[in-house]
């Protein structure tokens, strides 16, 4: 295959915290216009290893290429979005001016509107993002982060918070994303998000245990449910 | 009332700062580094003011005076010639000098009136304040030899004059100093903001340059530093009226640019506090002493000579300097010290400028 059909590719990195290890030699590939989901419990290393793709993170061992560059590099980032696991606003300004203002720094101008759409927000755009529930500035966030059609899509636990039929309302549109060939990366903890994904990384104490699709991973634990499969593989790669 | 809820406060506000040794070592630190550096300033041994004495007198009072005043110690005087000493008050090397005319004693014997000229620099009250009283005191000992008599001195101010009042002298360093401080702690706040709430991981994750943000951030609170130093200038002048006999445009362009160096400063300084709480610290540790030792309350030349040094490497000093320079003295562009006065404030302004820009690159790295 050519380097080109992977947005993502991460080769043995590792990134220790002090003495705590985030990442301990993890490699990855994205292909463009999959969505992947990064999944492990707390801790397990997904937010340093999103971080690391968008060189916010300096790995001490191995490469991370994205969308065909090697990183860090700056203006490969106009065609990332990143959606931070905190919702990250200005609270003084309205939603629409946060999306605005994340739009302008990675260089489109338009596109406002439909990103509030995206997350249904296009009514409370005047709003100032204090005064929004929890879950709306999630959503908020999203729509920042993807205001400016980016290729790849970087999202850190996006749905936490969001209640059932918007969050599935969300997959959709993620899933449309993908079809229209933005490559997707979703953190969750959350096991049942994983059937809406088309591959799955499975991490845990920064390393990663297994990677394909649901059904794949099932297959090599032998088991029916994916949180089976986490323990059955930990096991594995702890021996 | 439950000792016990009231107690669970108590003790973990105390568990807080266990492990803020920043906050802690401000808390205990700074008050003993502020207090011994007043100390220093005022029991130092720092110069009294200088000041010359033109003696053209015939008699011999003339003499009695110089030689009181020579060994008074509140002001450090020398005998000088007439024109010498005018030299000197307007280079300021010394803040005023006393002559004592060819008919003093004349006049002190016959007509029981003792009429020196005091000839004061005038731009520093405090130490125009210790010359007049030195001055008087040396008269008390002719009051000695001729009984009653009546005190007529003539007193000229190079610059200023007689109503020239301590607010006119602290009203020039304080239209700078209002505008530098408030405009610091605002961008400093703002930027630890952006790093509290995520906002700055954000915009570094973007395409956006480290030079692109600080400059963005620059102008953003230059425009309302440069509206708020209009306004300091403005009430400082129409409502005030503190003295100024400068051009307003050059009293605007330096405030300015302190402006701008001080939105510099607080993005520079911003980088080395995690919380908005930190930041409010950087007040009594950076802006207190610069308080104490730019000249602003106690004039450098006063100072004690290691105090004199330090106060000279500060911007803040060569600010206040330019300020009073210009509004006090009159001073524009063609002058040399306002020149140097104006490009200090300038390199510093370039100096944070490119601080910020660098540390906001290793910080992210
Ligand atoms: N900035 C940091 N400083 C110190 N430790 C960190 C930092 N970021 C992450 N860690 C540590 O790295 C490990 C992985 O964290 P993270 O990537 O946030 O996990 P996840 O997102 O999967 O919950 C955790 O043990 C966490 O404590
Ligand atoms: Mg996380």
């Amino acid at each position: 295959m050519a380097p080109d059909t992977y947005a993502v590719e991460v080769e043995g990195i590792a990134k220790r915290f002090g003495k705590q290890p985030a990442l301990d030699g993890v490699s990855v590939r994205i292909r463009r216009g999959e969505v992947y989901g990064l999944l492990g419990p707390n801790g397990a290393g997904k937010t340093t290893l999103i971080r690391s793709l968008v060189g916010l993170v300096a790995p001490e061992k191995g490469t991370v290429t994205v969308l065909g560059r090697r990183m860090p590099q700056l203006p490969v980032l106009a065609r990332v979005g990143y959606m931070t696991q905190q919702a990250a606003l200005y609270p003084d300004i309205s939603a629409e001016e946060n999306v605005r203002f994340f739009g302008a720094i990675h260089g489109r101008e338009n596109g406002v509107r439909e990103a509030l759409e995206f997350v249904d927000l296009w009514d409370r755009r005047k709003s100032v993002v204090s005064t929004l529930s929890g879950g709306m500035r999630t959503r908020c966030s999203l729509a920042c982060a993807l205001v400016h059609k980016p290729d790849l899509l970087l999202l850190d636990e996006p749905t936490v918070g969001v209640d059932p039929q918007l969050r599935v309302q969300l997959w959709d549109g993620f899933r449309k994303m993908a079809a229209g060939g933005t490559s997707i990366v979703v953190s969750s903890h959350v096991m049942d998000e994983a059937e809406r994904c088309d591959r799955l990384g499975l991490i845990r104490f920064g390393k990663l245990l297994a990677e394909g699709t649901v059904a794949e991973i099932k297959t090599r634990a032998g088991v029916d449910r994916l949180e089976d499969a986490f323990l059955k593989l930990s096991e594995v790669s702890e021996s | 009332m439950s000792g016990r809820r009231v107690g669970a406060i108590t003790k973990r506000i105390l568990q807080q700062f266990r492990r803020d040794h920043r906050t802690l070592g401000l808390l205990f630190g700074a008050p003993l580094v502020i207090l011994a550096l007043l100390g220093y300033l005022l029991r130092g041994g720092g110069d009294v003011p200088r000041m010359g004495v033109v003696n053209l007198d015939g008699g011999p009072l003339g003499g009695i005076v110089a030689s009181t005043l020579k060994s008074s110690k509140t002001v450090s005087a020398s005998s000088l010639a007439q024109a010498d000493a005018e030299g000197k008050l307007r280079s300021g090397d010394i803040a005023g000098y006393v002559l004592l005319p060819s008919d003093f004693s004349a006049k002190a014997q016959q007509s029981r009136l003792i009429a020196p000229e005091i000839h004061l620099e005038g731009s520093q009250p405090g130490l125009s304040q210790s010359i007049l009283q030195a001055v008087s005191q040396s008269f008390v000992g002719l009051a000695g030899q001729s009984g009653a008599i009546q005190f007529a001195a003539r007193v000229t101010f190079l610059y200023g004059g007689p109503s020239f009042d301590t607010l006119d002298y602290f009203g020039a360093a304080f239209i700078g100093l209002v505008v530098f401080f408030l405009v610091f702690v605002i961008t400093a706040v703002a930027f630890l903001r952006e790093r509290g709430q995520g906002t700055l991981e954000r915009l570094m994750a973007s395409p956006l340059r480290r030079a692109e943000i600080v400059l963005g951030y620059m102008l953003g609170f230059t425009v309302l530093a440069l509206v708020q130093s209009a306004e300091v200038l403005a009430f400082s002048l129409l409502v005030l009226h503190v003295h100024n006999v400068g051009n307003v445009a050059l009293i605007f362009l330096l405030e300015a640019l302190m402006a701008i160096a001080a939105v510099n400063l607080g993005i520079f300084l911003s980088m080395f506090a995690r919380t908005e709480f930190q930041a409010v610290q950087f007040i009594p540790l950076v802006i207190v002493p610069q308080l104490l030792l730019a000249g602003i309350i106690f004039p450098i030349s006063t100072e004690p000579g290691p105090l004199q040094a330090l106060s000279r490497v500060l911007q803040l000093t060569y600010a206040v300097e330019g300020l009073r320079n210009i509004m006090i003295k009159g001073a524009d562009l063609s002058w040399s010290s306002l020149q140097l006065d104006l490009g200090v404030v300038l390199a510093f302004c370039v100096l944070v400028i490119l601080a910020g820009a660098t540390t906001l690159r290793r910080r992210i790295a």
